[in-house]
């Protein structure tokens, strides 16, 4: 493993696989355990619970709401009502792979990538600068995606249709960009082990676009008091592990980007958006810039974006992990190969930590305000609810 | 002799309650009967009060045969004696009767209290106010008498408005509103008391200072005064029923909700005293003179039946309630709840469309009373409102909804059940209890002549109900649509949980905390952390018993300070004190 090493805890902690405990630039078999906070309910409060298939929830996910009527004085979050198991291990890379870009198509591109690279440490394979200014656009042009999908989301609840159809509307033409990218709305086999496969012909002009009509949209809705009368103030959380747009809201300087060695973020000159409103208005703010940023990246990115075919990994022995910012932030594979086989396969997602800071950030907000809040985290049960067999 | 014959009844069934509490408890019912009967006259509208009182006595005593089991021996005997006192009241032609029968009426209905709590604060809270409440008409009637010309303890007429003003003030005490503050002592003082009797404190305890007030109304004499107190007991009114409303609303004691809406109807009759104080127009006077007996009559009758449903479901909060499964019982109390919610077609709907009209009919008038009449019928249609949702709280958690299931007598049953039915039967018969000059009718759409209510404000039909129609259309739509459609078809199911195994009831404290979290600033709302319940206090008791502290600490600081073994503070004390007493005495005679 070139970038990771097993040792005790140290440094920024960004989740838990199966087994082991991710820090910044170790794995520890020392278990970080969240803390699971239990509430018995006073007299008066009753429990209620929503989900895990309902109105208003895109993915299954439970909560139960302890509450006395209105306000919420404590949430659980039971992630793990539609699990699914799925068989990785004894696999070769290249079969994996198609399993582990559908853990979430949304986010196809951050898992294959993430997925890549840790085969690629393990395998010591060498990846040529020009794919990984592919893979960089691959990224960001998945988080211009999911980042709209969020604010369309946080739209819905306030009732604001005409910003939420538009936004709809970008998404769909980012989705076909994509398409026309990768040939594959979701990314899917646009990347592989040691390669990348993309058709840059006039997505300049496109993303371009993209971003001048979300830029107009963004700035209509600063302008609604309304609306951010339902954000500002809704969800204040600045404490704990939060990970990808929730912490840059918060104020603190956390993006996997900054760590990355391989990906050439570093050369596009990028610093991470920051900012200091940890609510929900926040997180709706910073996920619109990191929109607008991600397209200036990808119009930096195309001129040196190059590809190529996949490595060869048959009877190849190894383990490696690979960390990238995926939308919601620390995405991490960690990989054991033997005889050109997946033998161990871990995988930590940035849901958990930040279902357990919407958790917190929960207690003593309103029903109404729930949707905002969560809509505001970004956060997607399949990359959690998922077990690597 | 004849209208003293309900009072010593009342007295026998006081007396056999020490040896059979059965026997008590019918010959109550039995007196209550003659005493209604002996006193009514008609086009007397202070002899009203002694039918809607005798309505009530009836249908607590029948209850407490089966309800009262359980409530010790004294009970009996001691809720004949409050009634007894009130009897005095109703009949007594001079001030010392009515003093005495103020307290035969208080005493025994403390130790009611005092009796059924190990707990001495309720009890207390309640003497304390009663006897504040005597102070006052004391002091009211030996301003009378000195009124006089030192002559007469009658009830004559009077060319000043002091005996009215606190004479009244007293009454409000009784009312559970003491001048510009709900009085939290009546819902504490009626929620720890056994139903039955929480039932004739709140129904008949706060008619007597409605008797009271309509007594010293039709003693005194028109003037700019009487302008002046009108004005207070609506500022008084609107500001009590507004508070009162939303504290009922919030409640969780389900007596103190019924002791909350029991000030909220007060506040709403004092509100009506204080528009018939301003108002210059006899018609409107007239109207809402009788107004305020409608109002009185449904409020009496409707909270009595709240009462003895309550005392049905075997607990004082919604948490301990368990919802009689007698259809019966759930028919009266909704009825009930109906009626206290001011919709029809129950009394109370009458009563509050009248209150209402009279108010906007004032507003017609137009002027600064105008102003002030469309100000202060807002804030009672605001504040039926808010009754509404408190009502229908009430019927949902502890008669409808409940998953706790219970069982009421068939006494009680078919008490609760005739409670609602006679708020039906009152509703039908309303027009009769209007005086001729504002029943009317419109013939041209079949409405026939003596069938409507109507305020008289304008040539045109406007202004005006007819209960009897009311009722004939529910009727009919409510048999055609049976005819048509039959019994609806319902089907049961397993409540479905989208697979989960946590199921919660949805609780009174979650209906109503909408309402504490968005008048939070007005009912200091303290949502607490995860261990503290979200809580509110009342902000009248709350400054009461803040006032009565920073009173005793003064007097501790002024005792020790300069009074401690000095003779020569003590002798400015009281020189100071005895000129201030001659100088009250001076102004207001």
């Amino acid at each position: 493993m070139r970038y990771y090493r097993f040792d005790s805890p140290q440094g920024r902690f960004v989740g838990n696989t199966e087994k082991y405990s991710v820090y910044e630039q170790v794995i520890s078999e020392q278990r970080h355990e969240i803390p699971a906070e239990t509430y018995q309910n006073l007299p008066g409060e009753l429990t209620f619970a929503y989900g895990p298939a309902t109105g208003g929830l895109m993915e299954s996910v439970a909560f139960d709401m302890h509450t006395p009527g209105e306000v919420i004085k404590h949430i659980e979050v039971d992630p793990y009502v539609k699990t699914r198991k799925l068989k990785v291990k004894g696999l070769t890379p290249r079969d994996a792979l198609l399993m582990v870009e559908r853990i979430n198509g949304f986010h196809a591109a951050s898992n294959a990538v993430a997925f890549e690279m840790a085969v690629e440490d393990a395998l010591d394979i060498d990846v040529p600068e020009g794919v990984q200014y592919s893979r960089l656009i691959m990224l960001e042009l998945e988080r211009i995606r999911s980042n709209l999908e969020v604010v369309k989301r946080v739209c819905e609840p306030a009732g604001f249709g005409v910003p939420q159809n538009q936004i709809a509307y970008l998404r769909e033409n980012v989705a076909r960009i994509i398409s026309r990218l990768s040939g594959h709305r979701y990314f899917f086999s646009a990347s592989s082990v040691g390669g990348c496969q993309i058709s840059k012909s006039g997505i300049e002009t496109r993303i371009g676009g993209v971003r001048k009509e979300f830029q107009e949209i963004f700035h209509a809705l600063l302008q609604s008091k309304i609306f951010l009368n339902r954000l500002q103030n809704n969800g204040n959380i600045s404490e704990g592990s939060l990970l990808g747009p929730a912490a840059r809201a918060a104020g603190m300087n956390v993006d996997a980007r900054l760590d990355e060695t391989l990906i050439p973020y570093r050369k596009l000159g990028f610093r991470p958006f920051i900012f200091d409103e940890p609510d929900a208005f926040g997180r709706f703010y910073v996920r619109s810039q990191e929109i607008l940023a991600s397209a200036d990246m990808i119009l930096e990115a195309l001129e040196n974006s190059e590809n190529s075919t996949e490595a060869d990994t048959a009877g190849m022995n190894g383990e490696g992990a690979a960390r990238i910012e995926s939308p919601q932030g620390d995405l991490f594979y960690y990989v054991k190969i033997s005889d050109g086989r997946i033998d161990d396969i871990q995988m930590s997602s940035p849901s958990l930590l930040n279902i357990d800071a919407f958790r917190k950030s929960m207690a003593g907000n309103i029903f109404t305000d729930y949707h905002f809040n969560w809509e505001s985290f970004g956060i997607w049960i399949s990359e959690l609810a998922v077990v690597m067999q | 002799m004849l209208p003293y014959l309900g009072v010593v009844l009342f007295g026998i069934a006081a007396l056999l309650g020490i040896f059979n509490r059965k026997a008590s408890y019918l010959m109550l019912t039995a007196s209550s009967i003659v005493f209604a009967a002996t006193q009514f006259v008609y086009g007397n509208y202070l002899s009203y009060y002694s039918i809607i009182a005798g309505i009530v006595w009836v249908f607590a005593g029948i209850y407490s045969l089966s309800y009262g089991e359980k409530y010790g021996r004294w009970l009996a005997s001691l809720m004949s004696l409050t009634v007894l006192g009130m009897s005095i009241i109703l009949v007594s032609n001079n001030y010392p009767a009515l003093i005495a029968g103020w307290e035969i009426m208080s005493v025994p209905s403390y130790a009611i209290v005092a009796l059924n709590r190990s707990q001495k604060g309720p009890a207390f809270t309640f003497m304390t106010f009663s006897e504040f409440s005597t102070v006052l008409i004391i002091a009211g009637a030996v301003s009378s008498f000195v009124a006089s010309g030192n002559s007469s303890f009658g009830f004559i007429h009077l060319a000043t408005f002091v005996p009215l003003l606190l004479i009244s003030f007293g009454a409000l005490i009784k009312m559970g509103m003491s001048p510009f503050m709900i009085s939290e002592w009546l819902p504490i003082a009626h929620g720890n008391a056994p139903a039955n009797a929480s039932a004739v404190f709140s129904a008949t305890m706060t008619l007597m200072g409605v008797f009271l007030i309509t007594r010293m109304i039709f003693l005194s004499a028109a003037g700019p005064a009487l302008v002046y107190i009108g004005i207070l007991f609506l500022i008084i009114g609107s500001i009590s029923i507004l508070f009162a409303s939303i504290y009922a609303y919030i409640s969780e004691n389900m007596k103190m909700l019924g002791g909350f809406s029991t000030i909220e109807n007060q506040a709403a009759i004092l509100a009506a005293f204080g528009l018939y104080l301003v108002s210059g127009n006899s018609i409107l006077r007239e109207f809402e003179l009788v107004t305020i007996i409608i109002f009185a009559l449904s409020h009496a009758v409707s909270k009595t039946g709240l009462f003895l449903s309550i005392g049905s479901t075997r607990g004082e909060y919604f948490g301990e309630a368990r919802a009689p499964e007698d259809r019966w019982m759930r028919v009266g109390t909704l009825l009930s709840t109906m009626s206290l919610s001011g919709l029809f077609p129950a009394i109370g709907g009458l009563a509050v469309w009248m209150l209402l009209e009279s108010f906007f009919m004032q507003a017609y008038l137009g002027g600064y009373i105008g102003i002030i009449a469309i100000i202060v019928g807002s804030v009672i249609a605001i504040s039926e409102g808010m009754a509404t949702g408190a009502m229908m709280k009430i019927l949902s958690f502890s008669a409808l909804f409940r998953a706790r299931k219970g069982h009421a007598s068939r006494v009680e049953t078919v008490t609760v059940f005739s409670v609602g039915a006679t708020i039906l039967v009152l509703f039908v018969i309303s027009v009769l209890l209007v005086p001729a000059v504002f029943r009317g009718g419109i013939p041209s759409v079949l409405v026939f002549n003596g069938f409507t209510i109507e305020s008289r404000f304008s040539a045109a039909d406007f202004g005006l109900l007819s209960p009897d129609y009311v009722i004939a259309l529910i009727t009919v739509f409510s048999l055609a649509a049976y005819a048509v459609f039959r019994k609806p078809k319902t089907r049961t199911a397993e409540v479905w949980n989208s697979g989960r195994s946590v199921s919660s009831e949805y609780t009174s404290f979650a209906y109503a905390n909408n309402i504490r979290l968005m008048l939070r600033r007005v009912l200091r709302t303290r949502m607490g952390n995860d261990n503290q319940p979200v809580s509110v206090i009342d902000v009248f008791w709350f400054a009461m018993n803040s006032l009565g502290r920073g009173y005793r600490r003064m007097c501790m600081i002024a005792t020790r300070k300069f009074m401690n073994s000095s003779i020569a503070w003590y002798m400015v004390y009281m020189i100071v004190a005895f000129m201030a007493v001659i100088i009250l005495a001076v102004a207001l005679y």
